[in-house]
């Protein structure tokens, strides 16, 4: 089987930055989230997680996710991503999230708070990420 | 154009569109609206809840021209309404208006009946429960945009359908942030 190739996505004024290295299994969301078909846009990353997950067994995973606004399509979709990943943790993989907010973005702090409620196995931080 | 100009100055109408409405649009007006209320220092959160409410309303207005579009071809689908951003009592307020088909108005209006009966709480429980449900086929997003909108309104969410012929409605609706 060929190694899984880094997956990126350069940002956009309504999408965010993607990059996930499955060689030091840290994934990074960041920026703005509100494209026109969330579903779509966010399909082929899903798609590589899927892969990633079936192949990199119990090694620890780190996602940094840093979004300034989304969109509610992109809270659902940004719940489905927890979900797969808190599905991984309870089948005992390591996954840790660090979702950073800019301390005057409220909105952004309550988000993380709800999603972090939201999920069982996985570690959910919270982090005031200064300017 | 000066009348119209004045009156909307007079009913402290800071934005107002009335045309076609595509992704860009919704990217262009949407940013422009967020600078323009952190540079007027209206401060960061209210900027953010009046950016929030136009993109969801925008992608709505959006959303109901789908019949007539195939994203799945690459299709940019365009959508056709009104929005406005406008003060009043020193509250900000965002409304839109776009014609619906009548066989969509029952959903609608109980969507945002169910949505106006919550309280805070309610709402985030909803909003949870609705996230993790996924949208109806009626919905093209994840069907999560009114519950969004209430949760940043300060009052009801205000609705209207005024009927244009048999098979098309006018649907409008105004949040107060």
């Amino acid at each position: 089987m060929t190694p899984l190739a880094r997956y990126y996505m350069a940002p956009t004024k309504s999408s965010p930055e993607i990059d996930f290295d499955p060689e030091t299994h840290s994934l990074r969301i960041m920026g703005e989230s509100y494209p026109e078909n969330c579903a779509r846009f966010y399909e082929p990353m899903f798609q590589w997680l899927r892969d990633y997950l079936s192949a990199s067994g119990d090694r620890p995973l780190r996602l940094e996710m840093e979004i300034v606004y989304f969109n509610s399509s992109s809270s659902k979709t940004f719940m489905d991503l927890f979900d797969l990943l808190d599905a991984a943790a309870g089948k005992g993989k390591p996954v840790s999230v660090q979702w950073r907010y800019h301390p005057e973005n409220e909105t952004a702090f309550e988000c993380g708070e709800e999603f972090q409620e939201d999920v069982r196995h996985m570690s959910f931080a919270l982090e005031e990420k200064p300017d | 154009m000066l009348s119209f100009y004045e009156s909307m100055n007079r009913e402290g109408v800071v934005l107002y569109f009335n045309g076609p409405i595509s992704q860009s649009v919704v990217e262009g007006v949407g940013d422009m609206m967020r600078r323009k209320m952190e540079f007027e220092q209206n401060g960061m959160q209210l900027a953010r809840k009046v950016f929030s409410v136009l993109v969801e309303q925008m992608q709505n207005i959006i959303c109901y021209s789908r019949d007539t579009c195939s994203p799945e071809l690459g299709d940019e689908c365009i959508g056709t309404g009104q929005i406005m951003v406008g003060r009043s009592d020193d509250q900000f307020y965002v409304a839109c208006g776009n014609a619906v088909r009548r066989d969509r108005e029952d959903r609608i209006r109980e969507r945002l009946d169910t949505v106006n009966r919550m309280s805070r709480d309610e709402l985030k429980a909803y909003y949870k429960e609705q996230r993790r449900l996924g949208p109806d086929q009626e919905s093209c997003g994840a069907g999560l945009g009114f519950i969004e909108m209430a949760r940043k309104a300060s009052r009801p969410l205000q609705y209207r359908f005024d009927p244009i012929d048999e098979s098309t409605s006018f649907f409008a609706v105004k949040v107060h942030i």
